[in-house]
């Protein structure tokens, strides 16, 4: 199988036409300065942003189907095996930890409580902490029960926006750590990431992003050995060959 | 003063129910609606009839249940009404609100419920008429329970539903899927899509669920007080006073909104006098949010 989502090529003025790749089992990070689309566009992947054209295709069914009145909705895309984790407000406040599992598998019926402990298997700090209500986790304890609950559904590709926003650089790094279980478990990850340094260096492969495009992909070791970085980000065009 | 504290809390467990209806439906629409309370008027009207049309099936013998002044005939209508009132949420939200919600703003939702409200209470008296109407013209005999204090068997029936309905809901709400899915879309309505949750089924179950309590509260009226036109939307003002002093979007905070300001407003009556009946709940409204701007069960955030 290849998890993929590719060819995505909206006449949105945010997102010109970005193509990308995600090989199953990788984690790929998508880099760029700020308002280089990269949230738009995995906010475009899972349907909460709507797409004028172009296709995004998961194991080799299309996702995405265009144009945007025809899309899949995206309270249907958990089922398509896609799973996705807001930068903020990702995680129901007011619900217990055990009740925000609860409800991302609500259709999984009688294979959700074994999704459950699974999960909890992963992730031993919430299991301690079930009862309590969600708003009262700390900020990196509410990014594990976000990742946790979109891993409820099983998904073949997990897509988070900014894991690291907001936490100390400790807790980035035991977020981190997470992730790369996450993909020794066997789950694909696509992330966004604004934290250059610690997301290359847990990552397969990353992008570059910048205008509404993607600028540069490479693997992610050979991107954090290049030294124009920071020029690409300032949207000078790449000295070596793209990807 | 005690007989005031009862009747306070059978007005007050009425009032709370149709808050209950209310804060449900803002909490997950996110606007006042408006016509809430003509589907507490239109429940109890479906109530009148079903009763007509179920005790002519039965025979002229009415059944009555031991002291109550209502039997199975009254049980059945209820049961049909929560049914009927529900699938008129349904159809106003599918007629009206539905396309407001994609292209209008909250405002626009608020004046549309306004207009919605008129339509449905003048509809009620083109159907109808204007004038009051009871569900049984027996006179129904108040027992002492304590020194001083009378109830009616029937305004203990509406006290202990009430308790069962709260119960109910809160099993509902904490215990099914549908009822995560509802606190999760009245948290965060984007969240809940990308978990999966399909927001518009759960709107349309709140429409079905706010309207069912609405008819319940609406045969309570007429089952204690009288049936007329204005019922429900006379009731509005106490059910928003009721709301926002339990803190909007709070069931528990609806119900015990709805207490007091029935108590507030029954209370009144042998301190200030009747006239100011009104006022005085809405005084405690204000005594209250003064002190707990969210209300009672109120979110700080």
């Amino acid at each position: 199988m290849r998890d993929l989502v590719a060819g995505y090529e909206p006449g949105l003025p945010i997102l010109r036409g970005a193509s990308i790749d995600v090989p199953a089992g990788t984690i790929v990070t998508i880099l760029g300065p700020n308002g280089a689309g990269k949230s738009t566009l995995i906010k475009a992947i899972v349907g909460l942003v709507p797409v004028d054209s172009g296709s995004a295709t998961l194991g080799g069914r299309d996702i995405r189907r265009v144009p945007a009145h025809r899309m899949v909705p995206a309270h249907r895309m958990v089922r398509h095996g896609l799973a996705y984790v807001p930068q903020t407000e990702n995680v129901f406040t007011r619900l217990t930890v055990h009740e925000n599992l609860e409800l991302a598998g609500f259709f999984l019926k009688r294979r959700r409580r074994r999704r459950i402990d699974a999960v909890y298997a992963l992730f031993p700090d919430l299991a301690r902490q079930r009862r309590l209500a969600a708003g009262r986790l700390s900020g990196g304890q509410r990014q594990m029960l976000a990742t946790a609950r979109a891993l409820i559904v099983e998904p073949r590709l997990l897509i988070l926006d900014e894991p690291s926003a907001g936490l100390s650089p400790k807790l980035v790094s035991t977020v981190f750590a997470k992730l790369t279980e996450v993909r020794a478990a066997g789950v694909t990850i696509l992330m966004v990431e604004q934290n250059v340094k610690a997301a290359l260096a847990i990552s397969d492969y990353a992008y570059v992003m910048v205008e509404g495009r993607e600028r540069v992909g490479a693997p992610a070791a050979e991107l954090a050995a290049r030294t124009d970085l920071g020029d690409l980000f300032l949207g000078a065009m790449p000295a070596g060959g793209t990807a | 003063m005690l007989q005031f504290v009862a009747d306070g809390l059978v007005l007050g467990a009425t009032i709370g129910l149709g808050a209950i209806g209310l804060t449900l439906v803002y909490s997950i629409l996110r606007f006042a609606n408006f016509t809430h309370g003509d589907l507490i008027s239109w429940g109890a009207y479906f109530v009148l009839s079903l009763v007509g049309l179920l005790t002519a099936a039965g025979g002229a013998a009415a059944h009555r249940f031991g002291v109550l002044s209502f039997g199975w005939p009254l049980v059945a209508a209820v049961v049909l009404a929560v049914a009927l009132t529900g699938a008129l949420g349904l159809l106003l939200d599918g007629a009206l609100f539905r396309h407001l919600r994609r292209h209008g703003t909250t405002i626009t939702l608020v004046i549309a419920s306004f207009g919605a409200s008129l339509a449905l209470r003048n509809m009620i008296v083109f159907l109808y008429g204007p004038r009051p109407d009871y569900y049984s013209r027996d006179i129904q005999i108040a027992v002492p329970v304590l020194p001083g204090v009378r109830v009616t068997p029937d305004q203990v029936f509406v006290l202990g539903l009430t308790a069962v309905l709260v119960a109910a809901l809160h099993l509902l709400l904490t215990r099914t899927t549908l009822g995560r899915a509802m606190r999760g879309v009245a948290e965060n309505p984007t969240l809940a899509r990308v978990v999966g949750v399909d927001v518009e089924a759960v709107v349309r179950w709140t429409w079905v669920i706010g309207g069912g309590l609405a008819a319940v509260a609406g045969a309570f009226l007429g089952l204690t007080v009288q049936v007329r036109p204005q019922m429900g939307f006379d009731l509005l003002l106490p059910l928003f006073a009721a709301t926002i002093l339990g803190g909007i979007g709070s069931v528990y905070g609806a119900i015990a909104g709805g207490l007091i300001i029935g108590l507030a407003e029954s209370l009144s009556v042998p301190l200030i006098g009747s006239e100011y009946r009104q006022a005085v709940a809405f005084l405690v409204l204000l005594a209250i949010l003064l002190v707990r701007p969210t209300g009672l069960f109120g979110d700080r955030a």
